[in-house]
């Protein structure tokens, strides 16, 4: 069965649209996927990009914040709009039917929102009260500790909600001076689903009539250099667990190296049959959740290691983990160990075009970060070809100097940091 | 009964799908299955009537406990090989327990499906159940109990299901309680299983690209696989109705930040079709979207609140409505009195008609959205065919379109606060 192509054409402003028709019960998928997230907010006004998302979705052109809400939500659509580390992007899933009235809406959102104070004051609101509840979790506790060391003041080193101090500062203007740089970074829309002709004959009538300049995507972006913190974080917190991640920054997803760690990313954290659940999780005990993280970025990719686990193993829980890591620095996966990472690594890219929204994010997220069309096919392809020490040389150049986060009790972060200081891992380094 | 609310913008039907196919093997155990013929994957999911709310007092944990061991393997297959044969196949497998019911599922590329059907109807309905897996699996299990407890909000929502639910399964943890769960053993959880497991309550859902050959084959191959010889167990007890307890209450909470207003109502089970169809209705005029009555009197217009969310939990032996509120603990008492107000006035003066066929739209489209990969259609397939509601997608649609003015005010009655446990939860 052959695959649906991707149709792109530019539309007048500039604004470049890729569009799929894909078999779906009467459904679309839409992004607006515009460059420059979190990454870019001025070094005093961290959070302006997604306070600016937010704002997005409340009023934009003659329509007042009830007015968008009232035309969304009477169609039964899914709207929101966020900002990534990278990107700002507007999401839109409705029915085929209705896509005629919403679709023009998305790009007035990004030329022409009303940024209507009382409505600046309630999303702002809203993000310094997210920011204030994620408190509550202690993997996102450990999570922030993390970015700061990894990256200090660093374009990924602060979450997209932003600094609360620098939050409550933000003004109008500020919020205007971003949205006039939005789209010359580059931007694009994305279509994926059940796309009418009347669909898009009604998206090119609105942008003929109220154009929206941008520049292409894949803008080449410059992002300041991270700034790495301390190697060990403690976190003090009354849970009955301690949280450890342990990671590294490494390169972006265009680099070279970028899929041999994605390789070692399957064996050691994707599925039950992973090195890391196994070895910690099924033969020791040692926690229930345990994975990797590697998000796909433009920048320095973080690349993360996390579990929690009973304050009383947490000594053992870190070296196990110190141990893992060392032994991925210092030896080759086997040839079935790199055929089963391959196939975690095919089948997770088969999982990843189910829906309509898959696809939309797949398509936004080649084109934001300027890689070819054959991008993913190339990356499969190149999966058979590496070898396990490829992967084993790939991982000793990024990350040889891992920082570890934890958070929890006490007793429990005095005996995982005591674990830390004596391991091989970290005394080679302070060598 | 009265006449249908309105005849504008109807949610249109699922179109372009194929019906349900639906099938009885010789041991009782039904098996259903849709194609999809443009899926890139297939997923098999067996379901089973074997949820928590089947434990006696002393089980407690054990329905979780027993979906953990399934992956310690079975007589064919050791600890691990069935992770590693799927996932070397580009495949994932997973499996969730519930009140009601317990699924385990799989998902894999076509060419796969024969070899995953085969090891999981091994995997789930032969399990092994050694004592020494079992022993460290309890440790995970453990694991996982703690890190649910290092979250408040569960912990608060948890303590609201206790109040309201008292001593009906619906108030326990699905998780189970700490010393039950380190009393369990191999041979009291094979009892449980063999309780449970029985063919009369099992169905596997199939969906994705299963087209004729592809089916027979499958068929085929499932008359000769342990769902087809599973044999029937005695009849066991079933939860009695949920009766939820109204009440006030107000708990701290250690790690809370924000203060919570939780609220339960005692609703219809998933059995009654229509009602559920209104209630879903109901709750979606009343918080689904910034312009519902909540969110938009709370959050945009008072800004009392961060959030505020209301969502129908449809279950076998009484559905729960619950409400959360994220709020200043200052605002607790007005925040309560907002919410008593718009659950009155949406009593006494019923919406328009406008109003509603915007929720309308709100919940079909949301149905619609969940049956867009093989997985969720799998889910639903399977969970209705377990509970004997009927195969047609297009029933819950079509229930949503014939809700009436009577029944949408019904709901709304059924949501007076003074039904509801109150739970004011606050930071300590």
């Amino acid at each position: 069965m052959s695959e649906p192509c991707w149709i792109r054409r530019q539309l007048s402003g500039g604004l470049l649209l890729s569009c799929r028709e894909h078999r779906s019960p009467g459904l679309l998928a839409a992004r607006l996927w515009i460059a420059g997230g979190s990454s870019v907010d001025p070094s005093d006004q961290r959070g302006v990009h997604q306070l600016l998302a937010g704002l997005l979705t409340r009023g934009c052109g003659d329509l007042d914040a009830d007015g968008l809400a009232d035309l969304v939500e009477s169609r039964g659509a899914a709207l929101r709009a966020e900002a990534g580390e990278d990107s700002l992007v507007i999401s839109l899933k409705c029915a085929s039917e209705d896509a005629d009235v919403l679709l023009p809406l998305l790009v007035q959102m990004a030329s022409r929102p009303t940024l209507e104070p009382d409505q600046i004051a309630i999303e702002r609101q809203l993000n310094l009260q997210a920011l204030q509840r994620q408190r509550e979790d202690p993997f996102q506790l450990c999570h922030e500790s993390l970015r700061q060391q990894l990256y200090g003041e660093g374009p990924y080193g602060h979450d997209p909600l932003g600094v609360a101090d620098e939050l409550e500062q933000l003004q109008r203007t500020d919020l205007r001076d971003q949205l006039s740089l939005l789209g010359q970074r580059g931007a694009a829309l994305v279509l994926a689903g059940g796309v009418s002709q009347g669909a898009l004959e009604a998206l090119e009538t609105a942008i003929s009539r109220d154009p929206w300049p941008v520049s292409p995507p894949g803008q080449p972006l410059e992002l300041g250099a991270a700034s790495s913190g301390s190697p060990l974080a403690l976190i003090e917190e009354d849970t009955e667990q301690v949280v450890l991640m342990l990671g590294c920054t490494t390169v972006p997803l265009a680099d070279a190296d970028n899929l041999p760690l994605r390789l070692l990313q399957a064996h050691l954290g994707l599925g039950m049959s992973s090195r890391l659940f196994i070895t910690l999780r099924e033969e020791r005990g040692l926690a229930y959740d345990v994975g990797v993280h590697m998000p796909a970025r433009r920048g320095p990719t973080p690349f993360v290691w996390h579990l929690s686990t009973n304050a009383d193993r947490a000594a053992e829980a870190c070296t196990a983990l110190l141990d893992e890591w060392q032994r991925m620095l210092e030896q080759p996966l086997t040839d079935p160990e790199l055929t089963l990472a391959r196939a975690k690594y095919l089948g997770q890219e088969a999982m990843g075009r189910q829906t309509c929204g898959q696809l939309a994010d797949r398509e936004a997220l080649l084109l934001g970060f300027g890689l070819s069309t054959t991008f993913i096919d190339d990356c499969l392809a190149r999966a058979a070809a590496f070898s396990g020490v490829a992967l084993q040389q790939a991982a000793q150049r990024s990350l040889g100097s891992p920082r570890l986060s934890l958070c929890g009790p006490t007793d429990g972060l005095q005996a995982a940091a005591a674990a830390w200081n004596s391991h091989a891992l970290n005394r080679d380094r302070n060598a | 009964m009265g006449l249908p609310l309105s005849t504008i913008a109807r949610p249109p039907l699922l179109d372009g799908l194929e019906s349900v196919h639906s099938r009885t093997l010789h041991s009782g155990a039904r098996v259903v299955s849709l194609n999809l013929p443009e899926a890139p994957l297939i997923c098999l999911d067996l379901w089973c009537r074997a949820g928590s709310a089947f434990e006696t007092a002393a089980e407690s944990g054990m329905a979780h406990f027993l979906e953990h061991m399934v992956f310690k393997g079975s007589d064919q297959q050791q600890a691990g090989d069935f992770d590693l044969q799927v996932e070397a196949l580009g495949g994932h497998s997973n499996a969730a327990t519930g009140f009601d019911d317990v699924h385990y599922h799989v998902l894999v590329p076509p060419a796969a499906a024969t070899q995953a059907c085969e090891l999981l109807l091994d995997l789930v309905l032969r399990p092994r159940l050694d004592q020494q897996d079992l022993e460290l699996e309890r440790q995970v299990v453990l694991e996982e109990l703690a890190q649910s407890q290092d979250q408040p909000d569960e912990m608060a929502l948890q303590t609201l299901l206790q109040l309201g639910c008292s001593d009906h399964p619906y108030g326990r943890a699905i998780l189970g309680e700490r010393d039950l769960l380190e009393a369990h053993t191999s041979g009291s959880m094979r009892r449980f299983q063999q309780r449970l497991y029985g063919a009369q309550h099992c169905v596997l859902a199939m969906s994705g690209p299963l087209e004729q050959p592809r089916l027979e084959a499958l068929f085929e191959q499932l008359e000769q696989s342990p769902l087809a010889s599973l044999p029937r167990t005695a009849t066991t007890p079933v939860p009695p109705p949920l009766q939820l307890h109204p009440g006030e209450h107000r708990r701290t909470f250690a790690r809370l930040e924000a203060a919570r207003l939780l609220m339960a109502w005692s609703l219809p089970g998933a059995a009654e079709r229509q009602a559920v169809a209104a209630l879903d209705l109901a709750t979606s005029l009343l918080a689904e979207g910034r312009r519902s009555r909540m969110v938009a009197r709370l959050r945009e217009e008072l800004r009392l609140v961060e959030s505020i969310d209301l969502d129908l939990q449809v279950l076998e032996y009484g559905s729960l409505g619950l409400l959360e509120a994220v709020c200043d603990p200052d605002d607790l008492p007005v925040v309560r009195r907002q919410i008593e107000g718009v659950l009155r006035e949406i009593q006494e003066t019923p919406p328009p008609a406008v109003e509603i066929e915007r929720g309308r739209k709100l919940v079909a489209n949301g149905y619609r959205f969940g049956l867009e990969a093989a997985a969720g259609v799998a889910g639903v397939i399977g969970n209705g065919a377990l509970w004997q509601r009927p195969s047609d997608l297009n029933d819950p649609l079509r229930a949503l379109r014939a809700v009436d003015a009577e029944q949408l005010q019904q709901s709304f009655a059924l949501l007076d606060p003074s039904r509801a446990c109150v739970l004011e939860a606050v930071p300590a």
